[in-house]
C-alpha cells in the first residue's frame, strides 16, 4: 500500500516511491501497462495497473471528501444565550397539489340575483321612496349589508349611502336603502317598475 | 320568451350560456317585481314557473358539459378529483383491486402449474 496522497492526482500515473515500484511488480495477474502521454522516464518505464490506479483516486477521493466534511470531533456548536429553548423554524412548503379535491370549483349561490328577491310596493314602502329617498326590498336572510349593498349597486346601478336591515315575523329580511344624494329614489323605483 | 329545451342549448358555447342565463335570471327579477306589484295576471304569474325550469336547464346542460370536459381531461391519468372517481360504496373502494386479489405465492403457482385439475370421462 502506497502512501495517503494529500493532493489529489488523477493524472499521477508515475509513482516516485520506490514501495510503490514494489507492488507493481508484485502485481496480480491482470497487469496492463497504461502509460501517460510521456510514458518514458529517466527511470524505468513503469507499469501501473488498473487496480493501483483505482486505489489512489480512491484515497485521493476520499481525503478531498474529508476536507469538505470538516472534522467531526471539532464541530462548530451552536451558542445559545438564552435559557430556554425554541423550535427553530423549519421549512413550511406551500401546497402544490397532485390533483385538485374538486374538479369544479363551487358556484357562488349566492349571487346579486339570490340576494335581492324583490322590491316591497307597500304603503309605507312608498312613503319611504318619496320622503327618505329609500328603496325598500325583501333580500335573502343570508345578505348582510356589504353584500346587498354590492347587490343594489350592480342590479340597479345606484349608489347606496347607507342600509338597515331587520328580519320580518315571518322570516324574510327586509332592507332598507337609502340611495346618495344624487340618485332619485323616484326614479328608480320608475325604472325598476314599482310606481 | 319561449321555454328553453335542452337538446337545443347542448351545442351553445359556455359564453353564450353565460349570457342567456344572465338573460333569463333578469326577467326572472322583473316578472317578481311585477308580481309584488300586482301587474301581470295570470299569464305573467305562469310564466315564473317556466322561466325559473329555463334557469335549471341551462344550469344543467352548462354543468354537465363542464363535468364531461373534465372527465376526459383527466382520462387515464393516474390521480383524479374525487369526484371523478368511481363512487360505489365507501367499503368497495377499500377492498383490494382484482390484480392485488390474484396475487399467489409462487409455490402455489408451481403446484397449479404442475397438477392442474384434471377431467376424467367415463367411456360409454
Amino acid at each position: 500500500m502506497g502512501p495517503k496522497k494529500e493532493a489529489p492526482a488523477p493524472a499521477a500515473k508515475k509513482k516516485d516511491t520506490p514501495a510503490t515500484a514494489a507492488a507493481t511488480a508484485t502485481a496480480s495477474a491482470k497487469k496492463t501497462t497504461k502509460p501517460a502521454g510521456s510514458a518514458t522516464t529517466t527511470a524505468a518505464t513503469k507499469v501501473v495497473t488498473k487496480e493501483r490506479k483505482e486505489k489512489v483516486k480512491s484515497t485521493a477521493l476520499k481525503a478531498k471528501q474529508r476536507v469538505a466534511r470538516g472534522n467531526q470531533l471539532t464541530r462548530n456548536r451552536k451558542v445559545y444565550s438564552k435559557p430556554t429553548f425554541r423550535r427553530p423554524h423549519t421549512l413550511r412548503l406551500q401546497r402544490s397539489p397532485k390533483y385538485p379535491r374538486r374538479s369544479v370549483p363551487k358556484r357562488n349561490r349566492l349571487d346579486h340575483f339570490a340576494i335581492i328577491k324583490h322590491p316591497l310596493t307597500t304603503e309605507s314602502a312608498m312613503k319611504k321612496i318619496e320622503d327618505n329617498n329609500t328603496l325598500v326590498f325583501i333580500v335573502s336572510i343570508r345578505a348582510n349589508k356589504p353584500m346587498i349593498k354590492a347587490a343594489v349597486k350592480k342590479m340597479y346601478d345606484v349608489d347606496a349611502e347607507k342600509i338597515n336591515t331587520l328580519i320580518r315575523p315571518d322570516g324574510e329580511k327586509k332592507a332598507y336603502v337609502r340611495l346618495k344624494a344624487d340618485h332619485d329614489a323616484l326614479d328608480v323605483a320608475n325604472r325598476i317598475g314599482i310606481i | 320568451m319561449t321555454r328553453v329545451k335542452c337538446s337545443k342549448i347542448r351545442g351553445k358555447k359556455p359564453d353564450e350560456l353565460q349570457k342567456q342565463l344572465e338573460e333569463l335570471r333578469q326577467e326572472l327579477n322583473t316578472l317578481r317585481v311585477g308580481k309584488v306589484t300586482g301587474s301581470g295576471g295570470a299569464q305573467k304569474l305562469g310564466k315564473i314557473r317556466n322561466v325559473r325550469k329555463s334557469i335549471a336547464r341551462v344550469l344543467i346542460v352548462t354543468h354537465q358539459t363542464t363535468k364531461a370536459n373534465l372527465r376526459a381531461l383527466y382520462h387515464g391519468k393516474k390521480y383524479k378529483p374525487k369526484d371523478l372517481r368511481k363512487r360505489k360504496t365507501r367499503a368497495i373502494r377499500r377492498l383490494l383491486s382484482p390484480k392485488e386479489k390474484s396475487v399467489q405465492l409462487k409455490k402455489i403457482q408451481r403446484r397449479q402449474w404442475a397438477f392442474p385439475q384434471r377431467t376424467f370421462a367415463v367411456k360409454a
